[in-house]
């Protein structure tokens, strides 16, 4: 019996160890970038390295906020505002649409959502950028919301069209029996009982839109268009070997990001896999 | 199936008043097909000028602009299939491929391996498998730029943790970011540092579906572990496989980010993918004509893997 449960002790362990491999693996760097943000500048390069820094300073992140970073950050903030709230609004039609009507070329344009969603951003970054050159839309905040808008637009009318399939249809025929519009039913009806599905989708608009990088370095090339990973690469370029300033803006870029996943996890799978809200 | 089921019943409840006078049931029906007709295209339209606003015209675009000399965006000759011969033939271009290639397989294999290793892993429900599957996703989920940048930070040859920690070792010379193969290790290191999670995500909800019972029978009748993973899971788990796989593909074959951030491409482009040469193509030399050949092509590769994929979907749709 002792034997039994030694070996249960051990597997037990192991089980712990391998997790926390995995977590070092996963979280170092980014724990690794927050300890040389927090630290002094001229101990930085310290040896023997320091994890958790014994003079914590926030001289780094004051610097930023002197070098303007808090126009880059509204900027993103913008872009992505208005990126989660073009693509909700339209992803909720197309997806209402797909999921409740029958009609020529569905199939077609579900083929099309599936197609654009697979498409590499990089690959469309030269093309792109001579369209919007040629209608004026380059280097510019309103340029890159449309793009966005069009590059998640697809994911979310997945999201919920998926979702949308689970709401019961009783009440919407119900509802129009009583004289409710499609607009109605779509406003006073389906959208109240779709909080998931639109955080879910939402979720997904919302940190591209915050994390890009590969469209908005080929679209923006004014300091003042900007967004947070814009600044952060000219950073980079800037500061070069200045490894306390170009912690810190990693910090603000990635914080906001972490915290929100945490909150909202689970809506980030059901996004990944491509549909399928649990509620 | 269920949707099919419950659909029925309903149509026929629709269908119902042609049982009363006809004058009037032809005008109900017209007036419910008429509106049928348009409402959907209306709402879908949005989403379908905005794909072919900035999407298929683009690509359109990026033909014609691909058969003519375009620098600086101003179009100056046609070229026919000038661009594409000089794009096939610049050492720049075919040490990329090279180098996509060597960067692809390798961290795809990685990815892959290690992906489907942690789905296995932390399959269970587990209150730890939950907490270990969202740290694990963190990689993925912040900024790509960020997740190069702080990895370079470690990797940097002047002042970077490792080669501070590797220097008194007597590998002090350990410039990971300076030696050819040491960087491309570096950027695989990246991609399987930041996907793996990704690739575990798509694997482990393909073993959801596994049929439970299906493991129980086959324990019943005496398979081990490593037999039950040969004979049920892989079998089982072929489509999400090879789903995960193209999916990690595709964003292997065009990423930018982590050679831009990471290596700059560097040493000597030991690490310059085809995103990277396409990116400085058009949008440091600004030969348009010819980065926009580059796309096309890279485009039609992308097309044939997304057409695999678009084909897998359907026989995945069908199976449920």
């Amino acid at each position: 019996m002792s034997a039994w449960k030694q070996r249960a002790r051990a597997r037990r362990t192991g089980e712990i160890v391998t997790a926390v491999l995995i977590a070092i693996v996963a979280l170092f760097p980014i724990l690794w970038g927050l300890s040389t943000s927090l630290k002094p500048a001229d101990r930085i390069l310290e040896y023997p390295p320091e994890f958790i820094p014994s003079t914590p300073t926030l001289e780094h992140y004051f610097f930023l906020v002197e070098t303007g970073i808090w126009l880059p950050i509204l900027n993103s903030l913008i872009v992505s505002a208005f990126s989660v709230g073009l693509s909700l609004v339209l992803g909720t039609l197309a997806g209402y649409a797909l999921a409740r009507f029958d009609f020529k070329g569905k199939g077609a344009t579900m083929i099309l959502i599936v197609a654009v969603m697979s498409i590499p951003l990089p690959s469309l970054t030269v093309p792109t950028f001579i369209l919007l050159a040629l209608i004026g839309l380059n280097d510019s905040l309103f340029g890159l919301i449309v793009l966005y808008t069009a590059y998640q637009l697809p994911i979310t009318v997945w999201i919920l069209y998926g979702y949308f399939r689970t709401l019961p249809r009783e009440l919407e025929s119900a509802a129009m029996i009583d004289g409710y519009s499609r607009l109605d039913v779509l406003r006073k009806i389906v959208v109240p009982l779709s909080g998931p599905g639109l955080i879910a989708s939402g979720l997904f608009v919302l940190t591209f839109a915050w994390n890009d990088f590969v469209v908005a370095v080929a679209m923006v090339s004014s300091a003042e268009n900007r967004t947070l990973p814009l600044a952060i690469y000219n950073y980079l370029g800037f500061f070069g070997r200045e490894w306390g300033p170009l912690t810190a803006s990693a910090m603000v870029a990635t914080v906001p990001v972490i915290v929100i996943f945490v909150f909202f996890q689970r809506y980030f799978l059901s996004g990944m896999t491509g549909g399928s809200v649990k509620g | 199936m269920q949707s099919g089921a419950t659909l029925r019943p309903r149509r026929q409840a629709a269908d119902r008043p042609t049982s009363f006078t006809i004058r009037n049931t032809t005008e109900i029906t017209m007036a419910r097909t008429k509106q049928r007709d348009w409402q959907p295209y209306g709402f879908v339209l949005p989403l379908l000028a905005l794909e072919i606003a900035f999407v298929v015209i683009p690509l359109c675009l990026g033909f014609y602009y691909s058969l003519h000399r375009a620098d600086y965006f101003q179009v100056t000759e046609f070229r026919g299939l000038g661009n594409y011969l000089r794009i096939l033939e610049s050492p720049m271009v075919l040490n990329s491929l090279w180098t996509t290639a060597v960067f692809s397989v390798f961290a795809l294999f990685f990815t892959f391996v290690l992906g489907f290793a942690l789905a296995l892993h932390l399959e269970k429900d587990s209150r730890l498998n939950v907490y270990l599957r969202a740290i694990v996703l963190v990689p993925y989920v912040i900024a790509m730029l960020v997740g190069s940048l702080l990895l370079k930070w470690i990797f940097t040859q002047d002042s970077g943790l490792l080669h501070m920690v590797l220097g008194p070792l007597g590998l002090g010379q350990a410039t990971i970011l300076a030696d050819p193969q040491a960087a491309m290790g570096a950027l695989v290191f990246n991609a399987v540092w930041r996907d793996s999670a990704f690739a575990m995500i798509l694997l482990l909800a393909g073993l959801k579906s596994i049929d439970p019972q299906l493991y129980a029978a086959a324990r019943v009748d005496g398979a081990g572990p490593l037999m039950r993973f040969r004979t049920l899971t892989l079998p089982l788990m072929r489509i999400p496989i090879l789903i995960t796989t193209i999916r990690l593909l595709i964003h292997f074959v065009n990423v930018l980010t982590f050679s831009l951030i990471l290596t700059g491409g560097g040493p000597n482009e030991a690490t310059q993918t085809i995103g990277l040469t396409m990116y400085r193509i058009g949008f440091i030399d600004f030969r348009i004509g010819q980065a926009s050949a580059m796309s096309i092509l890279v485009f039609l590769f992308n097309m044939a893997l997304i057409v695999a994929l678009l084909r897998l979907f359907r026989t995945k749709q069908e199976a449920v």
